[in-house]
């Protein structure tokens, strides 16, 4: 059973391993484009590897903020933690999060008036259009 | 010579940390008149030495607006110690004395080793043959935008 487990696990890291590279793929071809340069296969496959082990990294880290914190749930200032050793880096962090926490705000005060007035299908637009906000914002 | 007398400045330079006779020289942060004579004569770079400062690369993001970048004029030669100049020793691990590799450490280690297997082949990308049978395409943001999976040819 622990054998069967762990060949679940390891299909689940290649899916995700897939996943992060064909994302990396994407980011890559655009920074191609803007650089006029070219990324060999092989480099792509490095910098794919490279982000799915940083995540592992990142994940350790921002369990053990916020346990620091005396929280056993994630929030944007553990995420804020992890970019504290590059000034350049912890303010585009800080930004993005103050834009993404004032645009979550909005998104609320817009759902408080509409399910006051009209009926609940509204909300379901609504929360798609903050999900898909927030992946342009990552991206 | 100047650096043959090394070893015992060394023990004494210790001594003046542990010993009792000086221990009234640690109520400063700074070096005491001794401490500095040693610094000054065995470990202190001169422009008589012939070596360039030794300093770390700073820190620069290609892809952020950069705010640690305070360009100070260089008034001396610097040297620039290296992270990649060793690169082809880095996929194994180095040994330790008392502090262990982290995991990050093994991560690089390994990514070091990935490139070294891969550094001769040539187009088709044996990364890409074993993992892409897993891609499931729910997992991933599927962009509106042209050729992205057909990348590049490597050259």
């Amino acid at each position: 059973m622990a054998a069967a487990e762990s060949e679940e696990r390891a299909l689940l890291a290649q899916r995700l391993r897939a996943a992060v590279h064909y994302a990396v793929c994407g980011l890559c071809q655009e920074v191609a484009e803007d650089k006029a340069v070219q990324f060999s296969k092989q480099s792509l496959a490095a910098i794919a590897e490279l982000t799915f082990r940083q995540c592992e990294t990142f994940a350790r880290d921002l369990e053990m903020f916020a346990r620091h914190a005396k929280r056993s749930t994630i929030t944007t200032e553990d995420v804020k933690l992890l970019a504290r050793r590059s000034n350049s880096l912890l303010k585009y962090i800080t930004q993005k999060s103050e834009e993404l926490a004032s645009s979550n705000m909005e998104q609320k005060e817009k759902k408080k008036k509409s399910s006051a007035s009209k009926g609940g299908r509204m909300h379901r637009e609504e929360e798609a259009a903050v999900t898909e906000s927030e992946d342009s914002n990552m991206a | 010579e100047r650096r043959s007398g090394s070893l015992q400045h060394k023990s004494a330079l210790f001594a003046s940390v542990t010993g009792q006779k000086q221990t009234h020289c640690r109520e400063y942060w700074f070096l005491s008149p001794e401490e500095f004579e040693t610094w000054d004569q065995l470990y202190r770079i001169k422009e008589s030495d012939g070596i360039q400062q030794p300093t770390l690369p700073p820190v620069q993001f290609e892809t952020l607006e950069n705010l640690e970048e305070i360009s100070k004029p260089k008034e001396e030669a610097t040297y620039e110690l290296s992270f990649s100049e060793w690169r082809l020793w880095q996929n194994r691990p180095f040994p330790t004395y008392m502090v262990d590799h982290s995991d990050r450490c093994y991560h690089f280690i390994s990514v070091m080793e990935m490139i070294e297997r891969m550094r001769h082949e040539q187009g088709d990308c044996s990364y890409e043959r074993e993992i892409r049978p897993h891609l499931r395409m729910e997992d991933v943001h599927v962009r509106r935008d042209k050729r992205h999976l057909s990348t590049t040819s490597s050259t």
